[in-house]
């Protein structure tokens, strides 16, 4: 069920929107700040896009609006594709943080924090393993003024305030930078042998 | 960075690796005591002398060195260091060095602790890490400094001698920490 929240910023308040449906999507469109740049380019520009991941099943979409017309924000929440290292404990255990985006012109907002607050609140995230794999090639380094480095520890620290940890795994994309990233937050409730299991699928290791 | 950090090794082995403490004194001793005499010959301190061992702790007290240790069952398996110059032309660039217990080389030990220094050496701002191997004798370790975009940049022939007194050359490699990723 769609929820709002309103969310201060000191460009005027947000509204964030948790779990949109594609109708919800349709009412609005991207800032103008979604686009590409010359080291940057935003995950998702168009609205279609949205729609598509939004009619997906297990898959969550949170918007954070400006003047209820123009996306300045948005958060997926979405299982691992099936041909995806993370698919392999089986359905519903694994659900990946697929993107939070900040339009340039809202990020002194702590506007990811909000999105993120609404992305994850769900009653059942005790009972599953959230993951996000931040690729040091998808960051707006330009537009942040940050090294990798300072980008990616900055990640950490707002993941970090949702319960998610550091961990190390093998997987080859990870792999392909060291300022890589691969964070996971296990519910309380997943048992010990799915934790298990997510250990050695980290690092590719059958048991 | 966030320790201790889980590892599943190659052969299913688990392992956690965190940062070396004073209280590891006895355990990294008896750690360099399972390595072959041969192995040790090329490290840069003999780490069974207990007053090299002494002064080595009081360097990294003083920050100039950074040391993880990877343990599994409470034993030390391997050991990495990151050197650090502190002051002048060299600042920039940290010096590494690991060693991995015989049973576990081969099994991507040694790359985690790599990995895990350049993340160091990333969050301490430096742009170089430098590490020396001595040819044909280290021919595994330069392969995996290769895989990991270090490259060779110089070579002193002849330089360092094994246990029997035959010269090899010192290979010095370098790896370049980026700030951040032009396009290509």
């Amino acid at each position: 069920m769609q929820q709002e929240t309103v969310w201060p910023t000191p460009m005027g308040d947000v509204t964030i929107l948790r779990h949109c449906s594609v109708e919800c999507i349709r009412e609005y469109a991207f800032g103008d700040q979604f686009g590409s740049y010359a080291q940057y380019k935003s995950l998702y520009t168009h609205r279609d896009s949205l729609e598509d991941i939004a009619s997906r099943k297990d898959t969550s979409v949170t918007l954070a609006v400006n003047d209820h017309t123009q996306i300045v924000g948005l958060g997926l929440l979405s299982p691992p594709e099936p041909d995806e290292r993370w698919a392999g404990l089986g359905s519903g255990v694994m659900t990946e943080v697929k993107a939070v985006e900040v339009s340039r012109r809202w990020r002194k907002g702590r506007l990811a924090r909000g999105i993120l607050t609404a992305l994850l609140f769900d009653p059942d995230i005790e009972e599953r393993i959230i993951y996000m794999v931040g690729y040091s090639w998808t960051w707006d380094l330009d537009g942040s003024g940050l090294s990798a480095q300072e980008y990616r520890n900055m990640l950490i620290r707002l993941f970090t305030a949702f319960k998610f940890q550091e961990l190390q795994t093998n997987e080859p994309n990870v792999c392909l930078k060291p300022e890589n990233l691969f964070m996971g937050r296990i519910g309380s409730a997943v048992s010990e042998e799915i934790q298990k299991s997510f250990k050695w699928l980290r690092f590719g290791v059958a048991p | 960075m966030r320790y201790p950090k889980e590892l599943v090794l190659k052969s299913g082995e688990e392992a956690i690796i965190r940062p070396l403490e004073n209280t590891d004194r006895q355990l990294l001793v008896d750690f360099y005591q399972g390595i072959p005499s041969d192995d040790r010959w090329y490290l840069r301190y003999d780490f069974l002398d207990p007053e090299v061992l002494r002064k080595w702790f009081d360097d990294i007290d003083s920050g100039t060195v950074r040391s993880i240790v990877a343990l599994s069952d409470d034993t030390i398996i391997a050991h990495a260091s990151l050197y650090l110059r502190g002051f002048g032309s060299t600042t920039h660039v940290g010096r590494l060095r690991i060693m991995v217990a015989p049973r576990f080389r081969h099994k991507r030990l040694g790359t985690w602790m790599l990995l895990d220094l350049i993340q160091l050496a990333l969050d301490m701002g430096l742009t170089d890490i430098r590490s020396d191997f001595v040819a044909e004798v280290e021919a595994a370790a330069i392969d995996a400094a290769f895989k990991l975009d270090f490259f060779k940049h110089a070579t002193l022939k002849d330089y360092a001698k094994d246990p029997d007194g035959n010269r090899h050359d010192l290979v010095i490699m370098i790896k370049r920490l980026h700030r951040s990723w032009s396009d290509f």
